[in-house]
């Protein structure tokens, strides 16, 4: 049960330790993005990390991506700092949870979780290594034409009946199908994906398809980062049986599949931690802190 | 048969040679335009098989790969400022460079299954 351990983690940094349930939690967030409120940007810039603004900011662009346009996405949406407050009790809660419908704090500039996470985890903040998204560009495509035309374009339809094309920046790579949707690869923030998935469409609009940029979506989100101590696995995966698969002739890594939030973490002996099936970077931090606090138990002497 | 074969080689400095050399046997009437079609294609089979079975040079090459396309079984890459290196530890570069790569011999036999 430990992935229900998060919130007392969470909570170390908020005024009371004792809460355990999601709804506690949320109350705990409110009372922080209120305190933040008061303190204005202040509290946010005295935080050990040196990148409040840009982290903000990244949230804060990469929202719109996903909320107007997709259709899956659940949470309360609301024009301005706010969303950003909806996205993280929504990664927190786990969208199939029916704390994803709480109403929203309306604090204009709510904390974010990796500050948090910075204070509550000693500095260790998972770095994201790839987000993969998908476009629809909404029109019928060529692969052939867009093959002969496109720089940096593989087109072998023997093999795969995608172009798969590449761009220097954001390094990425694209997927890039007849029907006209689209898959981005490779990229390491919520922003870049997207500024990568408008130049792919932009590029196939310049080969004269009238490709338009819909259903942004991000799809999966990979995090990893090193708790720089060796890790006894095989108690990890006894107690943690429910949620663990750890057969090292197979891998040598163990398996995690966390339920809240769904993210499925690979822990190696070494300390080195990958996590990956998020949706969106506040599921990353949270899964991560979750399972620190597991880890710590199964330190090796 | 012979449209396996790319005609690529025509535009060789051998190529060209044997092309100025075919045209004028057509105007001077010792051959038919259809011959000289005959020889072309004879051509461009000899010089891929040439090039496959009995050219063992190799040369090695660094550069900024600028662009790469792949279509219908044909590379294209331009490298910037490449630098070859020959086999007599000859170095030979150049601002640009456009590499057109197709399949030769057995590998078109090999990617029609």
């Amino acid at each position: 049960m430990s992935s229900f351990a998060l919130p007392a983690r969470q909570l170390n940094f908020g005024a009371r330790p004792n809460a355990n349930s999601q709804q506690q939690f949320t109350y705990q967030q409110q009372q922080q993005q209120q305190q933040q409120q008061q303190q204005q940007q202040a509290h946010g810039l005295a935080l050990p990390s040196g990148s409040y603004q840009p982290q903000t900011t990244t949230t804060n662009l990469a929202l719109p991506g996903p909320s107007p346009l997709s259709n899956s996405y659940t949470a309360p949406q609301k024009p301005t700092g706010p969303v950003v407050s909806s996205t993280s009790t929504n990664a927190l809660a786990g969208p199939s949870s029916p704390q994803a419908t709480t109403p929203v704090p309306s604090t204009p500039v709510p904390l974010t979780l990796e500050q948090q996470h910075i204070t509550a985890v000693e500095g260790i903040v998972p770095t994201l290594q790839n987000i993969v998204a998908t476009v629809n560009l909404d029109c019928r495509l060529d692969l052939k034409t867009i093959a002969l035309h496109a720089r940096n374009a593989e087109y072998n339809p023997k093999r795969f009946a995608a172009v798969i094309m590449r761009i220097r920046e954001p390094k990425t790579t694209a997927l890039i199908f007849a029907s006209g949707k689209m898959v981005v690869t490779g990229a390491k923030s919520e922003d870049d994906s997207r500024l990568a998935s408008r130049k792919y469409a932009r590029i196939v609009q310049k080969l004269g398809f009238d490709a338009k940029f819909s259903e942004f979506k991000i799809q999966n989100i990979v995090g990893s980062c090193d708790v720089k101590f060796p890790i006894r696995l095989e108690g990890l995966a006894y107690s943690h049986g429910q949620f663990s698969s750890y057969e090292p002739e197979l891998f040598p890594g163990l398996i995690y599949r966390m339920i809240k939030p769904k993210v499925v973490l690979l822990i190696f002996v070494s300390g080195k931690i990958v996590l990956t099936g998020a949706k969106v970077r506040e599921e990353i931090y949270t899964a991560f802190n979750t399972i620190y606090t597991v880890l710590c138990e199964f330190r090796k002497p | 048969m012979a449209s396996a074969y790319y005609e690529f080689y025509r535009g060789s400095s051998i190529g060209m040679a044997l092309t100025d050399s075919l045209d004028e046997l057509i105007t001077s009437g010792a051959i038919t335009p259809q011959l000289a079609m005959k020889v072309l294609q004879q051509f461009d089979k000899s010089l891929a098989d040439t090039m496959v079975k009995q050219v063992k040079t190799k040369t090695t090459l660094k550069g900024h790969l600028h662009t790469y396309r792949l279509c219908d079984d044909v590379w294209t890459f331009i490298v910037k400022n490449p630098s070859f290196k020959m086999e007599s530890n000859e170095m030979v570069s150049a601002p640009r460079i456009k590499i057109i790569a197709c399949k030769n011999g057995e590998a078109i036999e090999a990617g029609k299954k």
